[in-house]
């Protein structure tokens, strides 16, 4: 691996991520979110700017990684990648990091919209820590998952069903409807739940218990196991089939 | 001469399918040479030109590029070959310049791009996104693509589908000259005049199996017919005889013809490579498409 090609390989996903609008997107949820946390009074602000931020890390990653990936299907334009000098990982690795710093650029725009707007007191070397982490965790997941969707309309409907599996447990667990002290080791599976420990950590009053610890854990470790077990051993099969084959 | 590329007794098979779909190839590409692949849709053109570039891997068989199993070769390799796909493959919300500027920083080695671009006619419309661009266009583009790192060796499969006679000239002239300055080129193609007006050699390739290997001129030699048709008028009607080219010279009958009769026409019977392809390998180039 090459840093120079690397770099190049970042550029291009990130201008083409301008191009084909998905910036724009991603800016434009980001106002949403932003217009929506505005009018909310002080005492569900701390516990909603961190359930959007921590939709904006997993789930959008997911799915501006599963619309990047689309285009390319419908363009072929990975063909035409595997026959240059890049590598496999360069590749992959520069979809995951240029899908993170897209997503952390809307981010901090909610987050920098509430630091001067509604004074929230914040950790943001922990914030944007826990952000990474998860972001590059969702993006490797959302490529995995991109092999095996035909287009971006299934692409959609398993994001929902996987929403609905692992996102609503942690929301019912964060509003207290959820109170039987198992769940508290059930949910521990779910990265959704990591994720959420990890970012809320950035924010005032965090407790770094075991929780906290195994969802620094599952993000990080699991972002490295996922990468090297399937992310990037699946790739050159996907990648063939998308030549044609 | 030590061939570029050499293939060896090569079998295929995609996965979760039982049947190979190549079938034990062998063939020789040598240095500055143009290399046709002409068979019908299906018949493994394209799987055997994704096995030579290195995107299929798991082939039985050995392959040689400059005396090296690809094998043993890693990303490198790219840097000597150039691919033009069947289909035209872009950004096409990226301008042509833009697409190409991206993929020349990829390569160690760079051609003149502004020039090739001139070449194909497609400078003055380098700014324009390519989603705007023809099909013509974008399959100029891809030569452009595929020539910008200055490659040792060009895999274009079917270089000239979709395209119009004048930028199809344009096409070939232009491999013509990546071979004039010692380029190789690995052509496949269904279309007849191309492997005709291009090819130093050719092999027939039917179900994964290649039937012959010869070039143009020799396989018209070997399988076509020599002889001259001769046109005339007789009571008014016109009359046609056919005669072997063999001592036409001493050939009473002809002679006669031609001297007592009002000849029409006279021509040397040209078998086409198409009825070459039909006789050796018992297949048209266009039942499967």
């Amino acid at each position: 691996m090459t840093m120079g090609r690397l770099r190049i390989l970042i550029v291009g996903e990130l201008s083409r991520l301008n191009k084909y609008n998905v910036f724009s997107i991603s800016i434009l949820v980001a106002i949403i979110w932003s217009i929506v946390l505005f009018f909310i009074d002080d005492t569900m602000l701390s516990s909603l700017l961190p359930f959007v931020l921590l939709v904006d890390a997993s789930l959008m990653s997911v799915m501006y990684i599963g619309s990047v990936t689309y285009f390319e299907k419908i363009e072929s334009t990975i063909s035409t990648l595997l026959v240059t000098p890049i590598t496999n990982s360069e590749l992959v690795l520069s979809k995951v990091i240029a899908n993170t710093i897209h997503n952390l650029f809307s981010s901090s725009l909610i987050i920098i919209a509430f630091y001067f707007i509604r004074d929230i007191e914040l950790n943001f070397l922990l914030l944007f820590f826990g952000l990474i982490l998860t972001t590059m965790f969702f993006t490797i997941a959302g490529l995995s998952l991109s092999y095996y969707q035909k287009d971006f309309t299934s692409m959609l409907m398993t994001i929902m069903a996987l929403s609905f599996i692992f996102l609503i447990p942690t929301i019912l667990y964060m509003i207290n409807i959820l109170t039987w002290e198992g769940w508290e080791y059930i949910l521990l599976i779910n990265p959704i739940q990591a994720a959420e420990q990890l970012i809320g950590g950035g924010f005032k009053g965090a407790i770094y218990n075991y929780q906290y610890y195994i969802g620094l854990i599952y993000m990080g470790l699991g972002s490295v196991l996922l990468y090297l077990f399937h992310t990037l051993p699946k790739f050159q099969t996907y990648a063939i089939r998308q030549s044609g084959v | 001469m030590k061939p570029l590329f050499e293939v060896k007794d090569v079998f295929y098979n995609y996965p979760k399918q039982d049947e190979d779909v190549i079938n034990g190839i062998s063939f020789k590409i040598y240095k500055g040479e143009i290399f046709g692949f002409l068979g019908p849709s299906g018949a493994g053109k394209s799987t055997t030109q994704k096995i030579m570039i290195k995107i299929l891997e798991d082939f039985r068989g050995d392959i040689y590029y400059d005396g090296k199993s690809i094998t043993e070769f890693h990303n490198e390799f790219y840097e000597d070959i150039g691919v033009s796909f069947e289909m035209p493959i872009h950004f096409s919300k990226m301008t042509a310049l833009e697409n190409i500027e991206f993929f020349k920083q990829l390569y160690q080695n760079n051609a003149d791009t502004e020039a090739l671009m001139k070449r194909v006619g497609l400078w003055k419309d380098r700014d324009k996104m390519v989603g705007e661009y023809s099909k013509g266009m974008k399959i100029r583009l891809n030569i452009v693509r595929a020539l910008l790192n200055s490659p040792k060796m060009l895999f274009l499969d079917e270089p000239t589908n979709g395209l119009d006679p004048t930028n199809a000239m344009i096409l070939k002239d232009m491999i013509r000259e990546f071979k004039e300055a010692g380029g190789t080129v690995f052509i496949t193609s269904h279309i007849m005049s191309d492997i005709e007006q291009l090819c130093d050699r050719v092999a027939f390739i039917v179900h994964g199996e290649i039937k012959e290997i010869d070039s143009p001129r020799n396989l018209k030699i070997k399988y076509g017919k020599r002889e001259v048709t001769l046109e005339y008028q007789e009571n008014n009607q016109t009359q046609t005889k056919h005669f072997a080219l063999e001592n036409i010279g001493q050939n009473e009958t002809f002679i006669k013809l031609l001297k007592e009769k009002n000849i029409e026409t006279i021509h040397t019977g040209e078998t086409t490579l198409e009825d070459i392809f039909i006789k050796v390998t018992g297949e048209s180039l266009h039942d499967n498409g």
